[in-house]
């Protein structure tokens, strides 16, 4: 601390924070206070119980041998043995290698929420189908997919037709090539919803700021990525965020339905990983295990969301 | 202070008198009272669940103060509802259960049925059956379950295709089984089709059933509990070679290209358009009424000698759970099973009663139960109820594409032996569990 700085903290009076007494509360505000604690308490009571509680004991159980009725206990080496399982490494790869997937989910309806914007010709039909993905449950989606990828599915079909046929194949029968196809599903998935989203944003933008980059003589795809990128920033943010979360914990239907994460484990996520563990092996320890390890992974991710999006805004966490 | 006495002498009043009604109501000892005795299945709408639907009518009349309620649950997760509704006490008085090491797998909440079940009924049951249902594979240790019956692991093939395609005798080996593979190309059949049987949802096929015949054409039976044990490594070079013909099955065009996907498997050999499949007998009937004295069982050859054994294994059962709401009527039932009226229903059914002393009156599960008692094959259990679940789930899904040729054989066999590294040493011990 510079002298300067400590003359004017000294001149200011006593320095605020540990050395400062205390204020004497007036019987008012303890009052207020003791009903404000009182009044939280129920909600609090419902978070742990409902929340605390079952996370706590996720966390017991994940150290231990559970079949659901008898539990042994194994400790923390339960995690050094899953994290020392090639299995557990290959999952995690696949929900890297799907996050690849995020700037198309996010990319591709900004696109279309923009050419919805500008009004082009059949936009309201547009905009209807567009949102259709949202509305067909994920189930469906899956079952439809399935169908266009097989090998005497649709999308075979359609590049023999253009003469392609050279190129065909059949995507859910590869390890690598089924993850793609899952992957290309899961953005037409988030297609709807992310288009809503962008298309919401680009109706709160004033008019009138498109209107004067228009006069300074920026053409459209100027003015796009100068004034309209910039100010749906806090939109695409939003989209970002529940894109990741649903490409990390909302996958399971897709996957259950169109590959049951295979080829071998091609396309099991840690998602899917929980739910073989615990449900199609009975191992609830080693489920609540994985899951624990996935509650961290989305911890971890929702931290740095929020710190990248406090940052740009110059606020610290 | 007397009004409090009072009210805690009513209350203790009527706390006996439900705790007097819940046990007189319990089902245990009241055999002439109306019970609904609840039966849990994941048999879909296979021949089982047509045997067990007319066991529990057959039942019905013999005790007619029990109804059975039998529920199809989905076989897509049917041990997690089962295991879910064991940790509530919410789940059935009688659930169909694998043998071998599922049930071991979930005994915690399976009665052991030694001293609960006469003696003279277990008497009738084929005592190879019995003894996978056991602890430490000991029938003296008591079972869990009452086999429903015999099940085979097996190949059928159509005798017509077959004839067309010059194909004289049924291969008895790796050597063999190509050159028919050939003959049928070439006569515009398919050889095999592979594919998931119809599941609704899209799971793969089903590898264990060819599994258990490359394993039979490696090793004799002493043999393969050490796959359990580990004392033979799955990456051994025996097991990788077996591996790696199978896998030209597809390469060389015998099977369907789309043996990852395909559903319609079945309906490729009822119409004869594929000359062969192996699956089970729980399918047999189907066949048979497809294409009537054209199908035939044979056993998968998947061997570089003549095969010498066949999956002959009673694969399922019925076991009480420890919570059963109505013990007393859901061991008449298991005592029901061993009857001669019980085999002669499951006969019925299409399926090969674990009875002693009854038969099967479907040619084609004659022709099975003949490659043991006639043709002297030894009968090996399904390799999938005696290796560890974890390998079995691994191996479901590394080894269907390792015939798609999508990986090697070598990797999917190290996929195996690196799940069955990670299990702890109490479930890879010498013995059996």
């Amino acid at each position: 601390m510079s002298t300067l700085t400590a003359q004017s903290q000294a001149a200011a009076g006593p320095t605020p924070g540990r050395g400062r007494a205390r204020q004497p509360r007036s019987r008012l505000a303890r009052r207020r206070r003791r009903a404000g604690i009182l009044l939280t308490l129920p909600a609090a009571a419902v978070v742990v119980a409902l929340l605390g509680i079952p996370v706590g004991q996720a966390v017991y159980y994940s150290m231990t041998n559970w079949n659901g009725l008898t539990a042994t206990w194994i400790g923390p080496g339960a995690y050094a043995t899953a994290l020392s399982d090639p299995t557990f490494w290959r999952v995690i790869e696949n929900n890297a290698l799907l996050l690849l997937s995020i700037p198309f989910a996010i990319g591709i309806p900004l696109g279309i929420a923009w050419l919805l914007h500008e009004h082009v010709r059949g936009w309201r039909f547009f905009r209807s189908v567009y949102f259709l993905p949202t509305a067909v449950s994920w189930v469906v989606i899956g079952m439809v997919a399935v169908q266009f990828f097989a090998q005497q599915g649709l999308m075979n079909k359609l590049l023999a037709d253009v003469g392609l046929g050279s190129l065909q194949t059949n995507m859910l029968a590869g390890q690598r090539s089924a993850l793609v196809a899952l992957a290309i599903t899961f953005i037409w998935s988030m297609l709807g919803t992310n288009t809503i989203i962008f298309l919401t944003g680009m109706a709160t933008l004033d008019p009138t700021l498109i209107e004067a980059a228009r006069v300074d003589g920026l053409n459209r795809r100027q003015i796009f990525w100068r004034v309209t990128f910039p100010l749906l920033r806090r939109f695409v943010q939003f989209s970002f965020v529940i894109t990741v979360i649903s490409a990390f914990s909302a996958l399971f239907s897709l996957i259950f339905v169109m590959t049951s994460g295979g080829p071998g484990f091609g396309t099991t996520t840690l998602e899917f990983f929980v739910y073989q563990s615990a449900f199609a092996l009975g191992q609830f320890g080693t489920g609540a295990l994985y899951g624990i390890i996935l509650f961290v992974i989305m911890i971890i991710v929702g931290l740095v969301q929020l710190r990248l999006i406090r940052s740009e805004d110059g606020e610290g966490w | 202070m007397r009004r409090w006495s009072l009210v805690a002498g009513v209350a203790a009043a009527a706390l006996l008198a439900t705790a007097c009604g819940s046990s007189a109501s319990s089902g245990s000892g009241s055999t002439s009272s109306p019970v609904t005795l609840t039966i849990w299945h994941n048999y879909g709408t296979e021949q089982n669940a047509t045997a067990l639907q007319n066991l529990a009518k057959a039942f019905e009349k013999i005790h007619k103060n029990v109804t059975v309620n039998v529920v199809s649950q989905p076989a897509t997760n049917y041990f997690a509802l089962l295991q879910a509704a064991a940790v509530s006490k919410t789940g059935p008085d009688l659930a169909v259960m694998w043998t071998g090491l599922f049930t071991i797998q979930y005994k915690d909440f399976l009665t052991n049925l030694k001293g609960k079940i006469p003696a003279a009924d277990f008497a009738r049951i084929d005592p190879a059956a019995l003894k996978w249902t056991s602890d430490r594979f000991n029938p003296a240790n008591g079972p869990y379950v009452i086999p429903l019956e015999n099940q085979f692991y097996i190949g059928f093939y159509n005798k017509a295709d077959f004839a067309k395609a010059g194909v004289t005798s049924v291969p008895t080996d790796w050597s063999q089984l190509f050159a028919a593979c050939k003959r049928l190309k070439a006569a515009g059949y398919l050889p095999f089709t592979y594919g998931n049987g119809g599941q609704p949802l899209g799971a793969e096929f089903y590898p264990w059933y060819d599994m258990s015949y490359m394993m039979i054409g490696q090793y004799p039976l002493s043999e393969w509990q050490k796959l359990y044990s580990g004392q033979i490594p799955w990456t051994a070079a025996a097991n990788a070679s077996q591996l790696s013909i199978w896998s030209k099955l597809k390469s060389q065009g015998c099977t369907n290209s789309d043996v990852l996907t395909k559903t319609n498997n079945l309906g490729d050999f009822e119409s004869g358009k594929a000359a062969m499949i192996v699956d089970g007998t729980w399918d047999t009937q189907k066949f048979t009424s497809a294409l009537g004295a054209k199908v035939a069982a044979f056993v998968p050859p998947f061997s570089s000698a003549p095969i010498k054994g066949v999956v002959d294994f009673s694969g399922d059962g019925l076991s009480m759970t420890t919570y059963a709401q109505h013990p007393t009527q859901a061991l008449q039932f298991l005592e029901f099973m061993t009857t001669p009226q019980a085999a002669r229903i499951i006969n019925a059914a299409g399926l090969i009663p674990a009875i002693k002393g009854t038969s099967t009156t479907n040619p084609v599960n004659q022709e099975m139960l003949n490659f043991v008692s006639q043709d002297h094959m030894t009968a090996y259990p399904m390799l999938d109820n005696v290796v560890q679940p974890n390998v079995v789930n691994t191996g479901s899904k590394e080894l269907p594409s390792v015939l798609n040729g999508s990986i090697s054989p070598s990797a999917a066999l190290a996929s195996l032996q690196s799940t069955q590294g990670q299990l702890p040493a109490s479930q890879r011990g010498t013995s059996y569990p």
